[in-house]
């Protein structure tokens, strides 16, 4: 009982050793923290709000892309402006983004030199107590204490894993060590106390690139880092291991990438259904947002095995054709974004000639990016009368070439056992 | 002295036909007249045409409404009459001919009468039409996902075969509202033929647009083969129903025929989103069985979406 006491003091003035210490940092710091404001023109009011800090005494100011996209976006319609801790109003201009990492810089006019965040050099190490802040859902500005778990291991773009509550309207907001130095910037939340951060490496390499090399404009920003993102994500694919699995008697094909993750489910547990199905559901679980309505950078990969039980090979490839007719693109984009889909078919048998597959492939251009599309591809077997191999793809957001390539890799690795 | 006297209706469809042989005929609505007329506007004793040795002559017995020739204003009293002409006595009309009025040339059976005759068959029209309900009511089985009952077939197809016999049905009876003659299970022989040759012409696109590849021109020919065949239906309701001139028919038939796809188009155009979000694309799946086409291999594939790049790249431009 005592011990349990004493358990319970120590924990007790550890909470209120970091709350005290949480309070300092806060108190330094307050002056080179902003909330970020969206102002929609016409409207003069605020449409969306996220954090923000200084990384320099001229006024360079740190934030999340989405923060700011829709400026980005249509500068013609929003401003952007700040508010500091004493409540003052400023206007800001958007100097650099980028949109695969979900930063940007935004700078304020100053008149002297100003306290600013230092980027901290050092990665911190695992369990080490991080302080994150921002301006949650528009209540003022906050310190929440949590702790840096490593990098996420599913994501093909590095993020901190942050044990802690980052709450909406905190993006933006910079994450400190105990020496006040910036290890990463508030970008997403996954639920209670799963916070995830860029790494403050990424912020650097942002920052020296706005300090050394002449700025191209925001879109064409943009498209380079699509462009280079794309190409590194479909090279990495490409030349991993393509590992061949079993769905029932057909061979698919799942990419050997951490961030690449499979899931599976089957209708074995159905005795009255007509046609046993087993489903096999492969994709990247990150997005790149480019508007709220845009999303790009996805791949889904899913497979169907299909065995008919009770029914006629005319029944069970009508009924198959019912459900191919209804496939869709795996991200959100709209009219504005990208053109409509265009599709060919044809009969292919791959050079294995294991199986023959009719495959269709669709794809639509970003209206705004050269060379930047969304390819869908869909292949159906057709030499077996009671048997289906469906294999499937949507990539988001790659160049023609890449397109190309991890479509036929795609088409090569699809065969019956 | 012999005269043909006929009732026509303001369509020039004949509603009557009365031959005399004597030298004065008396019309009115009184029942004492050799012609009785029906219409109100017409008197008791309206008029008599009359032989006076040499001609015959209208007589207007001073009738409220008068009588006039033709459709026009000229009072027809005392108008010596000629063969075919046409009086106009209240809102009704009259045609007056002589015995060796030229008729028109006889029509001659077209060849396929017979085979059009053949269709009315109790025995064929009720094959054709059994052969529809079972098709409709396969198309249903095929496209349900779930086990299903004979109701749940029987139902539907016998509905759906109910409904396509409207339109047979609706023709027969515009024939007989225009005092033609209805042969309504003629009409009802050839649509079903022309249905069922249509299921024939679903399958044959099936049958191309899964043995073809999106580069084929193949496919777009298709679309002419139910263009043709519903002109073929229409011309031939119109060939059964109503006796009407070789290029009339044909008007009427591709009217029809561009009122039926047109519309189909124009309603499909009037749905279409603004954007859609889903790729258009034939998914036309058979069994093996009728897999006839040689199969590409990847990298062809590959070679051909360059086009479709170059495609969607060009739709952009034009956006």
């Amino acid at each position: 009982m005592k011990g349990l006491i004493g358990l319970f003091l120590i924990l007790i003035s550890q909470i209120s050793f970091a709350v005290e210490q949480a309070e300092t940092i806060f108190k330094q710091l307050a002056p080179s923290l902003y909330q970020i404001r969206l102002i929609d023109k016409a409207s003069g009011e605020k449409s969306s709000i996220g954090s923000g800090f200084q990384i320099s005494s001229d006024g360079l100011i740190a934030t999340n892309y989405h923060v700011i996209s829709s400026f980005a976006r249509h500068p013609e319609k929003y401003r952007i402006e700040y508010l500091d801790n004493k409540g003052n109003k400023a206007p800001l201009t958007l100097k650099s983004i980028d949109v695969i990492n979900d930063l940007a810089l935004v700078k304020r006019d100053v008149d002297q030199a100003m306290p600013f965040f230092e980027i901290s050099q050092i990665i911190p190490t695992k369990g080490e107590e991080l302080y994150s802040l921002g301006n949650p859902h528009d209540l003022g500005m906050i310190v929440v204490p949590g702790t840096y778990n490593g990098l996420k291991k599913e994501s093909f773009n590095d993020r901190i894993h942050f044990t802690g509550s980052v709450n909406s309207g905190m993006s933006g907001g910079p994450v400190v060590n105990k020496n006040t130095e910036v290890v990463g910037v508030n970008v997403a939340t996954s639920g209670n106390q799963i916070g995830f951060l860029v790494p403050h490496d990424k912020l650097l390499t942002l920052f020296a690139q706005y300090q050394q090399e002449e700025l191209l404009t925001i879109d064409e920003q943009m498209e380079n880092q699509l462009q280079a993102n794309q190409k590194k994500l479909v090279d990495t694919l490409i030349n991993s291991d393509w590992q061949l699995k079993n769905l029932g008697e057909g061979l698919i094909p799942t990419i050997d990438v951490p961030f690449i993750r499979c899931w599976g489910e089957s209708n074995a547990d159905k005795e009255d259904a007509l046609i046993m199905l087993a489903v096999a559901n492969c994709s990247l679980d990150e997005n790149t947002y480019i508007a709220g309505n845009f999303f790009t950078g996805s791949l889904e990969m899913e497979y169907r095995f299909m065995q008919a039980k009770k029914l006629s090979d005319t029944k069970f490839y009508q009924l198959f054709q019912r459900q191919i007719a209804r496939v869709m693109p795996g991200n959100k984009a709209g009219k504005d974004d990208v053109s409509e889909f265009e599709c060919q078919h044809d009969i292919i048998m791959p050079e294995h000639q294991n199986i023959n597959n009719k495959a269709v492939l669709c794809t639509r251009a970003y209206k705004d990016f050269a060379d930047l599309y969304d390819v869908l591809y869909l292949g159906v077997s057709i030499d077996r009368h009671d048997q289906a191999l469906l294999s499937h793809f949507t990539f988001a957001g790659v160049s023609q070439d890449s397109a190309q390539a991890f479509t036929k890799k795609f088409m090569e690795s699809v065969s019956w056992k | 002295m012999e005269i043909i006297i006929e009732e026509i209706s303001r369509g020039q469809k004949l509603l009557g036909r009365h031959k005399f042989n004597k030298d004065s005929i008396n019309i009115g609505r009184g029942y004492h007249s050799d012609i009785i007329l029906a219409d109100p506007h017409v008197c008791a004793e309206h008029l008599s045409i009359a032989f006076d040795g040499e001609n015959w002559r209208v007589v207007d017995l001073n009738s409220i409404n008068g009588c006039f020739l033709g459709e026009g204003k000229k009072p027809a009293n005392g108008h010596i009459i000629h063969s075919g002409d046409v009086i106009t006595i209240g809102k009704s009309q009259i045609r007056i001919v002589f015995p060796h009025h030229p008729v028109v040339d006889s029509i001659t059976l077209s060849p396929f009468e017979n085979l059009i005759n053949l269709t009315k068959q109790p025995a064929v029209l009720t094959i054709n039409v059994l052969i529809f309900a079972l098709l409709t009511g396969w198309m249903f089985f095929l496209n349900n996902p779930k086990e299903v009952n004979f109701t749940q077939l029987f139902v539907p197809a016998v509905g759906l075969t109910l409904m396509f016999a409207i339109w047979p049905a609706a023709i027969s009876l515009i024939s007989h509202l225009t005092k033609h003659d209805a042969r309504i299970f003629t009409q009802l022989g050839i649509c079903f033929v022309f249905y069922n040759l249509s299921w024939l012409i679903d399958f044959i696109e099936a049958l191309v647009n899964f043995n073809t590849s999106s580069q084929s021109p193949l496919t777009g020919l298709l679309v002419i083969l139910p263009i043709t065949l519903a002109f073929c239906l229409f011309w031939l309701n119109c060939h059964i129903g109503f006796h009407m001139s070789k290029v009339r028919r044909v008007v009427v038939a591709i009217c029809l025929t561009t009122l039926l796809f047109g519309g189909t188009f124009l309603i499909q155009l009037s749905k279409k989103p603004d954007f859609s979000v889903r790729p258009q694309f034939n998914s036309t799946l058979l069994t093996p069985n009728f897999m006839f086409a040689p199969s590409n291999n990847v990298d062809e594939f590959i070679e051909n979406s360059n086009k479709l790049f170059q495609r969607v790249q060009d739709n952009k431009n034009k956006d």
